[in-house]
């Protein structure tokens, strides 16, 4: 028996009291789609739970095959994907799946100068020209879409000057919230003494000051939440000895670090709260 | 050399058949439509404005659906059928898509599909255990 690279698909359960949410949507339309796939090839009626099962692997292939192809345009230093790109995607979904595209190796064949040698595109290109077609039984509520999805499908008219920006990142605000801003920003002060890397300076130079303190203060400690551990005296306590054996042992690699905890152990000792310690 | 004529001329044929196919994606409708495709797509970072590659990716993943169906119901019809006692209660067996046929289908798809078989899913599990659906 061959062994085919198993995966694990999570149950993803539908929740009927969750009010209709953008991923709900494509699922349940993806359901449309995916049982009148279903019907096509001969069943006459599915298990809500197989239905169920069969719609989210339909969506994490389109989604893996996606990634692929995502992957492979950016190897290639591109951001928008090409035919190239699908068809590697495809070929390597086709490992795993060998009964739906048979013949996934033979894309680097040096003889195949062209794509349509794949063996993946000579079955799309049956199935297209064989399989009836089956049109999408309900017709898409684009405007609905827009409205009551948060922004997931939302697709803003761009103007021709920004075309550049890839169309999945959200749309710009209105152009009147930022751009007096900016150019107050910009008359004021170069951006060496932006407010961000005079902020990032004394941070450098507190975590200098830090290391060569102990690390003791500094802006660190401010926000840090309590941890307590369980840690002992040392003299008393055989696993509070254990653990300082073992920084001993480490002392050429992390004798600074030793250093600081050993100092702050003297001063929390008593105090039964400690620094991060373990 | 005449065996890169040969192969310029293959090429060239190739060239065209892809052209072809790639035109006939323009006329085809995926049951998938295209901005279902488009969505999901865009949710794992793809960005093409070509409706042919979207159409293509459609195509890819109907197939990939009807092939596991078709397994599916191979697996379905290749069932012994139970004893039935009742004739109307043959009549009224009908082809139904279970998790049974298609975790099996899909194992060989490279899924491991793993569901309890007592499993309450929905709140009609108990009622019909087939529920219509299109």
């Amino acid at each position: 028996m061959k062994r085919r690279r198993v995966s694990r698909v999570k149950f993803h359960e539908p929740d009927q009291s969750a009010s209709t949410t953008a991923t709900d949507f494509s699922f349940s339309l993806t359901r449309v789609a995916v049982s009148q796939i279903c019907l096509s090839v001969g069943y006459r009626s599915t298990s809500s739970s197989a239905l169920d099962t069969l719609t989210l692997i339909t969506t994490q292939f389109l989604q893996s095959l996606a990634g692929l192809a995502a992957s492979f345009s950016n190897t290639a230093n591109r951001t928008e994907a090409n035919l190239f790109d699908i068809v590697n995607g495809l070929q390597d979904i086709s490992l795993s799946t060998s009964d739906c595209f048979p013949g996934g190796s033979t894309l680097h064949d040096t003889d195949a100068h062209c794509l349509i040698k794949s063996a993946v595109i000579r079955n799309l290109s049956d199935f297209v020209s064989y399989a009836s077609e089956i049109p999408f039984a309900k017709p898409l509520p684009r405007r609905e879409i827009n409205g009551s999805s948060g922004g997931d499908l939302i697709r803003m008219l761009r103007s021709p000057e920004i075309k550049s920006i890839p169309a999945w990142l959200p749309p710009f605000p209105d152009s009147s919230l930022y751009l007096e801003h900016c150019t107050k920003e910009k008359s004021d002060h170069l951006w060496e003494n932006s407010d961000s890397v005079i902020g990032r300076e004394t941070l450098q130079e507190n975590s200098k000051s830090e290391s060569a303190r102990g690390r003791r203060g500094g802006r660190l400690t401010q926000n840090r939440a309590k941890v307590r551990f369980k840690v002992e005296r040392n003299q008393s306590n055989g696993g509070g000895s254990r653990t300082l054996d073992r920084w001993d042992n480490k002392e050429g690699e992390f004798g600074r670090e030793l250093m600081v905890k050993m100092k702050m152990r003297d001063e929390y000792i008593y105090s039964g709260e400690w620094s991060i310690f373990q | 050399m005449n065996h890169g004529q040969q192969s310029g001329e293959a090429k060239h044929e190739d060239d065209a058949a892809l052209t072809e196919f790639l035109a006939s994606l323009m006329d085809y409708t995926p049951t998938i439509p295209d901005d279902l495709v488009e969505h999901y797509l865009a949710k794992s970072g793809f960005q093409c404005p070509d409706v042919r590659l979207i159409r293509l990716v459609a195509v890819a993943t109907q197939k990939f659906v009807a092939d596991v169906a078709s397994d599916a119901l191979q697996h379905c019809k290749a069932r012994p059928a139970p004893v039935v006692k009742d004739k109307k209660q043959q009549k009224d067996k009908r082809l139904i898509l279970t998790m049974e046929d298609l975790s099996k289908a899909l194992r060989e798809y490279g899924v491991n599909v793993k569901h309890p078989e007592y499993f309450a899913d929905s709140p009609s599990t108990g009622m019909d255990p087939a529920t219509r659906d299109e």
